[in-house]
This record gives structure tokens, sequence and C-alpha cells, in this order.
């Protein structure tokens, strides 16, 4: 006899478990606690993230207080939060970092899937994996930001220019973190599944996918930061719009504020992504999937 | 009647890159299985037995000679030849339940069929109420029991076995052995068993086959004539052919042992 109930349950973690894990931890985390409680852990959680910033602006109005440097050289804090707001009432801020976040997300999407398809190859196929090795250690010394000044002279100043940049720095990480969890998937774990009839496909995405997981995510989590600091830097040269472009803008009529505000507006986006988006998928990913021996 | 496994004068050589040398692991060996036939393999560590059975499941290429099982020579391995690894080989990321029923899921065979098969093997093999958790979760003798159901769910003819109960306690390993002894016998599956325990290759095997040390060839093969009721860790003490047997193998062993020792120091002079 079959219990309706388990058997749609059952159903549920086995082909959707990626995307569900992290909804299930989250109300598994809230849910039996009372509703004040949740909210009161939340508060405690904030607060400590917060903690060491207070702390930081703290030291920081105390140093403009005390020196009294012009606001141009070292504005306060509240001339950068006056700034931030300005920025933000005109809507500049709203715009420039729809841009950045756009550019990232299409960098991002795309160099993923590329640096992964390309890990993949290199740690199924020992021969490219020899052959690719020296040159793309090669390549990854020189950071996105070297190329700029080539990727101008090819795609000019445009949205080309900035999301190949992104694209190079980004895939390094991914592709070599791919193939590294590609090639760290014990042996048997293949040759178990063979002896069960698999296919190389199946093999692909039933063992060397699933197995790699966990180093995939945790280059995407690099790639995609050293992504968004070539991106910053991509858009400063380039010059049309992003919070890259905001900040460098700034700088020709010195308003030293808004620098600073963009500054922070580039940190708090990078923050939020990483806190609420990939370190959870890391931390999920490994954490279910018992990869890490305790 | 023709041999389900018929190998024939097989050669096996590899490169073993810390010593820069060829070593030779199996030197024309040749063994026929009838079908149905309980066979276990027993001999000095590292004369060739796990590398047999890798060989026959078609993981490996021998270097020379070949395999034939049901008469076609295996290039590749297959569903026919279902594997239990000495080390668990169960995947991290699937559940009890999800590694059971693997073999099944690749084999096409529809949920409500899998899922019996999957909840019968759960039963026999006493996870009960631990079909939902991953193999981390587990104790060592459940993860292999686990891999032990995986390869038996998926049906196949030829069930290859590396010392799978090598790591199980004693209680856990005598009622397994029982139960494989049972579905053997019930669905006429063609077994070739590894082991380095003596005792458990004469209750489990129809044969018991001993082979030399390195490189590996066949020194003796011992047709088991203790009858199946008879062989129940209880009463098999008792049994004066057990302890002929056993005494006659573990002669066969030492000697092989002993000329591996031999060798070794002849290397060393």
């Amino acid at each position: 006899m079959t219990d309706p109930g388990r058997a749609g349950l059952r159903r549920a973690p086995s082909r959707y478990l990626w995307f569900t894990l992290r909804f299930d931890r989250l109300s598994a985390r809230a849910l039996p606690r009372g509703r004040a409680a949740a909210v009161a852990g939340a508060a405690a959680a904030v607060g400590l993230v917060l903690a060491p910033f207070v702390l930081f602006t703290a030291v920081w109005a105390l140093v403009v207080g005390v020196t009294r440097w012009p606001e141009d050289v070292l504005p306060s804090p509240s001339a950068v939060a006056r700034a931030f707001g300005e920025v933000f009432a005109k809507g500049i801020l709203t715009v420039y970092a729809g841009e950045t976040i756009r550019r990232i997300v299409l960098a991002a999407v795309t160099g993923v899937a590329i640096g992964i398809a390309a890990g993949f190859v290199m740690g199924l196929n020992d021969w490219i994996a020899a052959l690719l090795n020296p040159p793309l250690r090669f390549f990854q010394s020189l950071s996105g930001i070297a190329w700029l000044p080539l990727f101008l002279i090819w795609f000019g100043f445009s949205d080309k220019t900035i999301i190949v940049a992104v694209w190079y720095t980004l895939v390094f990480p991914v592709a070599f973190n791919t193939m590294l969890g590609v090639r760290t998937v014990p042996r048997l774990y293949r040759y178990a599944v063979l002896t069960l009839g698999g296919t190389w496909r199946q093999i692909v995405f039933q063992v060397l996918l699933p197995g790699a997981i966990p180093y995939i995510v945790g280059g995407v989590r690099l790639g995609i930061a050293y992504g968004w600091r070539a991106l910053i830097a991509a858009e400063i040269v380039v010059g049309s719009g992003g919070l890259g472009y905001l900040i460098f803008k700034a700088e020709t009529f010195h308003l030293t504020a808004r620098i600073i505000a963009g500054m922070t507006a580039i940190g708090v986006l990078w923050y939020l992504t990483d806190y609420f988006l990939l370190r959870p998928l890391e931390e999920a990913t490994i954490e279910r999937w018992g990869l890490v021996y305790r | 009647m023709r041999a389900k496994i018929s190998v024939e004068r097989i050669v096996h050589e590899y490169f073993n890159p810390s010593t820069w040398q060829r070593v030779r692991a199996l030197d024309g060996l040749s063994l026929d299985v009838p079908d149905g036939e309980f066979v276990c393999l027993v001999g000095p560590s590292g004369c060739g037995k796990s590398t047999l059975l890798y060989l026959i499941a078609g993981l490996t290429r021998p270097t020379g000679g070949r395999i034939l099982v049901d008469g076609r020579e295996v290039v590749r391995p297959g569903r026919d030849r279902g594997m239990v690894f000495q080390e668990f080989a169960i995947l991290p990321w699937r559940t009890v339940e999800g590694n059971i029923g693997h073999g099944l899921e690749i084999a096409q065979i529809p949920r409500p069929a899998k899922e019996e098969t999957v909840r019968r093997y759960v039963a026999l093999m006493g996870l009960s109420g631990f079909e939902r958790k991953y193999p981390h979760e587990l104790s060592g003798g459940m993860r292999q029991r686990v891999a032990v159901a995986r390869t038996l769910a998926a049906d196949p003819e030829v069930v290859l076995m590396d010392e799978p109960f090598a790591s199980l306690d004693a209680q856990t390993r005598n009622v397994m052995q029982e139960e494989l002894v049972r579905i053997a016998q019930h669905e006429r599956k063609t077994i070739v068993f590894v082991t380095h325990s003596v005792d458990e290759a004469i209750i489990l095997g129809d044969r018991v086959v001993v082979l030399t040390h390195r490189p590996g060839r066949v020194k003796a093969s011992l047709p088991i004539e203790i009858p199946r009721e008879r062989r129940r860790w209880d009463v098999l003490g008792a049994e004066e052919r057990f302890v002929r047997y056993r005494q006659e193998i573990l002669r066969m062993i030492r000697e092989e042992f002993d000329a591996q020792e031999r060798a070794a120091e002849a290397v060393r002079a």
C-alpha cells in the first residue's frame, strides 16, 4: 500500500533538490519558533553584521571632526549620506545601479555557463587539461583590467567591452573549480554507475555534475566576486553608465562625497548578493550533499 | 552446459607509476563459471582477485586473453554484470532509496515497480526507517548494505562482489551471508565473490577457487560438498568436512604466501 502523502513528499528532494534546499532551510529555521522570536533573532543577526560598520563610521566621523579637512578631500559621513540621498532622489543612483546590475547578471549568467562547460571538458579529458593548463594559468595572471586597452580597440567604448572584461575575469575561477570538482569525484562512483548499466550521459549528469557541485558553486561565488570588481573598473574606463562611471564622473567635479556614496552602493550591493544568494547556495549544497567530512 | 562466465588465459599488466615498472597481476588465468554457480575466490593479498572482478565487469581491459559472458566477449561494463565494491561506492548526494533504486532508474523501470523493488530491498537489508537518509548519516555497515542492495535490486545475471562484507560486524555479516545465499539460489544468480576469509568462502561457495601469488593463476578449485542447510554458523563447527576444507585451503594459501615471500627475498638479494 502506498501512503499518498509520503509518495508526494518523496518526489521533491531527488529532482528539485537544488532549488528547494534554501527554502526548506529558511522555513525550517523560522517556523517552529514564534514570530516574535524569529524577528528578534533576525534583528540580532543584522545588528551583528552592522556593528563593525557602525564602529568604522564613528572613527571616520571622529577623524573628520578632529582634522577638519576640507569636504572635497575627506567628507564627513553625514555629507556622504546627504550625497547618497541626493543621487537617489534625482534618480541617478537607481538608473546607474540598474545598469551595473544588468551587466553583472548578463555577464554572470553567460560566463558561468561558459566556465562550467570549459571546466567539464578539462575535467573529463586529461589531454585537453594538460594542453590548456599552462596557457590558462598564464592568461589568468593578466587581470581583465590589463586587457581593457585591447578590448577597447576591438570592441570600442561599448557594453561589449565591459561584458568581455567581466567574462574574462569570471570564467577562469569557474572553469578551474569545475575542473577540480570533476576530477575529485571518486572514480569508483563512475565505476559503480557503469556496472548499473549507466551511459556516459548518465555518468555526466548523475555522477560528475552532482559530485562537482560544491566546487562549482564555490567557483561561481569567487568568479562573480572577481567579475564584480572587473565590472566597476571597466565601467570607469568605458564610461557609458553604471556605478563605476558614477564615481569616476563625480571625480571630475570634485564631488568627493558622491564618490564615497557610490563606493558604498557598490559594496552594499555586493554584500547583499553574496549574503542572500551566493553564500547560502554554497553552504546548502555542501552541507546537504554531506561532502564536508565532519 | 555452456559456462556463464568463461575467462580464457587472461594476462593483465598495469603500470605502477610509483615504482616506474610494469606489474603483471594475472598470468594466463583461466576459469569457467557455470550458470547459477556461487564461486568464491581466495588467495594471498595482492594476487589479483579484485583485478579479475574488474576485468569481468569490463571496467578494465585485459592485456591478453579474453573473457566471455554468455558467449559474448566482454568489452565494456553492462547492466548484466553488477558489482559490489570493497569501498562503499554509493553516491553521497542520493538518499538510501535513491541509491538502491539507481539501477532501476537507469533501466527505466516504471515508478511503481521501482518503488516496490526498493521497498523490498530496504526491508531485506534491515534499512527500514532510513529510506530518506543520506549516506553520511549512516554507519559504515549500513552504507555497505545499501551498496549490496543497489546491485541486487538492479537484478543483474552476474553479481561480482569484492569483499563486500569485510567492514560489517559479525552479526550483520552472518545475516547478510545467509540472505545472499538465499537470493542467489532463489533468483539463480551467478556470483563471483572475492574474500579474505576462508570460512566465509566455504560457507557461501558452491566452489572455492584458490589463486596463486602474483602474477595470479588458478592454483586449485574445490567444490564444497556440504549441503546448504548445514552451512550455518551455529552448526558448522561440528561439521567434519568444513574443518578439512578449511585446513586444505589455508595450507594452499600459506604455500603461496611463503612462495611470495621467497620471491620477494630473491628480488632483494
